[in-house]
């Protein structure tokens, strides 16, 4: 009778974990994020890999020793979006089309999918910038969430998913 | 040998108008109009919904082609030291047809999935006079991602200007 109990108590303790493991997932994102700058930032190359992060009012992208920051009051639009790129990408990717009998273009089938983060903001002459980055899907939305806390401004309501703001789910640099 | 006089009279003369032709179609090219500095104001697109990620990429890769071609000075959109500069040309640009495509498509298929991109560009003077419209088509259409099409469209944009606007120390 106690192993039952036990067994059942396991099991509903086990369905509550699973079923708050996406929620924590969605609303994960407070420290730096793995992403790939595809433009815009002053001083980076386009399609710079990075990590990204809100900092003391700063959006901060480091990439090696390098590092570029916005700050979060000069951003005038926050824009997030989903995205998808292919799972054997580069010069695997580019080779895998001469493969015989239709082999690259069965691999072109498979992609990931990825959020995007667009950002508009100002440099100290009134110059408007724009960035783009690419990052895992479900990150895009806590550095919206923190920029906007500290002082971003953005046109996009604060809780609309990523899939709601794109209307194509497969654009890619 | 009067004969071999006349025809080789007249092969002459054919040569000189040959030759002559291509400074006649030089002549004929309208002039460069004179552009001390280029501002690029953000593309538009009201009637047609662009994502934010195209939008940022045209502007971007437009500025960047701009200054590749020899423009020195290109303002951004909003830049407060273009209010100053004699001579500026402002470049309008608005999204007239939107294509979204795919890539997955394109490398499946290799004839379907083309993206594609309209854009109106306006060339005027800072008080709005019209200097200059064409539209420019921006595509991709077997390898790259959809955002390539915006590359493409700025190379062309960016030849338009060159072409007929002239700045300082590039003519």
């Amino acid at each position: 009778m106690t192993f039952r109990s036990i067994t059942v108590l396991v099991g509903i303790a086990s369905l509550f974990a699973g079923l708050a493991l996406p929620v924590a997932r969605g609303q994960q994102a407070p420290g730096p994020v793995k992403v790939v700058q595809l433009t815009g930032l002053a001083g980076v190359k386009d399609n710079a890999k990075g990590t990204l992060s809100v900092e003391n009012g700063q959006l901060h992208f480091v990439r090696g020793k390098a590092s570029s920051d916005v700050n979060a009051t000069s951003i005038q639009d926050v824009v997030t979006g989903a995205d998808s790129q292919r799972a054997v990408g580069g010069t695997i990717g580019l080779m895998s089309m001469a493969a015989p009998y239709g082999g690259g273009r069965v691999l072109s089938l498979f992609r990931t999918k990825t959020d995007t983060l667009t950002v508009f903001y100002r440099d100290a002459d009134g110059g408007v910038h724009g960035a783009i980055f690419t990052m895992a899907v479900g990150t895009a939305d806590g550095i919206k969430k923190q920029l906007v806390a500290q002082g971003a401004h953005t046109t996009a309501p604060a809780d609309s998913t990523p899939a709601a703001t794109s209307p194509s789910k497969e654009q890619k640099q | 040998m009067k004969r071999i006089l006349d025809a080789a009279i007249k092969l002459s003369l054919f040569a000189l108008i040959f030759s002559a032709s291509p400074l006649l179609a030089q002549n004929n090219k309208p002039a460069k109009i004179k552009a001390a500095a280029l501002q690029v104001e953000m593309i538009k697109s009201d009637e047609i919904k662009l994502p934010a990620e195209f939008q940022v990429a045209l502007y971007e890769n437009l500025i960047r082609q701009l200054e590749k071609k020899g423009f020195s000075h290109v303002y951004r959109d909003g830049d407060h030291n273009a209010a100053s500069v004699a001579d500026l040309v402002v470049l309008h640009s608005t999204v007239r047809g939107f294509k979204a495509g795919s890539e997955r498509a394109r490398q499946v298929t290799t004839v379907t999935g083309a993206t594609s991109i309209m854009i109106h560009c306006q060339f005027t003077k800072p008080d709005g006079t019209s200097l200059l419209e064409q539209d420019v088509k921006g595509k991709v259409r077997f390898f790259g991602g959809n955002l390539k099409a915006t590359y493409d469209f700025a190379k062309k944009a960016a030849r338009v200007a060159n072409e007929n606007f002239s700045t300082p120390g590039h003519e």
